[in-house]
């Protein structure tokens, strides 16, 4: 790569130079997996499976990874290695990939429809995840790779696991009226696997970061 | 005189110097950064990069605004307009001449 692009693309990856990202993304999907294990496990009159706690939840985590990645940067991030604005980007990409991910889980969700005892699709959902981990984090840091294979292995490895090994974690749910309970267990495994790896990374990438930085 | 050549005199030597072209890369790339910021991504010292700046100050590349973050002063940099077209530019001939 030239070294003035080198140079070019430096601020962008400072956003997550000391894991705020991946810890943010990390603590979204484990609270993802609590709700769904919560909407799994109570009755359908129970709190967890009103609309308003969904939004109320969702609220709740958005504010907690916003105020609390504020705090790492203007605590800790600033007076360690700088202040820095980015420039307002171009929004079309952003928008046609929000578009093709729609439509590809509007295509996912047709299929999964078709074909009830399907759990691949939700768990091959993974390794969208993990190419999107590839592009946002892992370019920082030669160690970030393993966390991608890493992720891809476990994708495959719920994608293979047995449909009744994966509805176990949601079976007698109410839920498996609508959806097959492997479906329900491969998305939660999902969210499991992928919110520990993340909070994971992101505590490594912090405390390099602390070590690295005074 | 070829056109290889010609570009390589045109090359603009304000912002050709190393230092002064990191500089100018980096703050490219953002609305504004911080000293601080700038010295950890280009490894110069204080002195070296003041100097630097005040050269790009001086040509009107670089804006300086001194401000406070809480109770710490912090000092803001920013590309201005000339600044910007001038790195664009210097891009430009670099690929030229290359």
């Amino acid at each position: 790569m030239d070294p003035l692009d080198d140079l070019l693309r430096r601020p962008k990856l400072y956003g997550n130079v000391e894991g705020a990202g991946e810890l943010g993304i990390g603590f979204m999907m484990l609270a993802f997996a609590l709700l769904q294990w919560m909407q799994l496990h109570t009755p359908r009159n129970s709190v967890w499976n009103q609309m308003y706690t969904l939004f109320i939840f969702f609220g709740l985590v958005v504010l907690i990874i916003q105020f609390g990645t504020k705090a790492i940067k203007e605590r800790i991030t600033y007076p360690r290695t700088g202040y820095v604005e980015c420039r307002t980007q171009n929004k079309f990409p952003l928008m046609l990939f929000t578009f093709v991910l729609a439509v590809t889980s509007a295509v996912m969700y047709v299929c999964i429809r078709q074909h009830w005892n399907l759990t691949t699709p939700p768990a091959l959902l993974g390794l969208v995840f993990a190419a999107s981990y590839a592009f946002g984090f892992a370019r920082t840091a030669r160690w970030k790779w393993l966390v991608v294979w890493v992720e891809v292995a476990g994708s495959v490895v719920i994608a293979l696991l047995p449909a009744h090994v994966l509805g176990a974690l949601a079976e007698h749910s109410f839920l498996t009226t609508n959806f097959p309970a492997s479906v329900l267990g491969a998305a939660l495994l999902s969210f499991i696997l992928y919110g520990t790896l993340l909070l994971i990374s992101g505590s490594i990438s912090f405390w390099l970061y602390l070590q690295h930085t005074k | 005189m070829n056109d290889q050549i010609k570009a390589i005199a045109e090359l603009d030597r304000v912002i050709h110097e190393p230092g002064r072209l990191m500089i100018v890369a980096l703050l490219y790339a953002v609305e504004k950064a911080d000293f601080l910021y700038l010295q950890h991504e280009t490894g110069m010292n204080k002195g070296t990069l003041s100097s630097h700046l005040s050269r790009l100050e001086e040509e009107g590349y670089v804006q300086v605004s001194k401000t406070f973050r809480g109770k710490v002063p912090q000092t803001l940099l920013r590309l201005t307009a000339p600044g910007r077209k001038a790195f664009e530019q210097y891009r430009r001939k670099l690929k030229e001449a290359f």
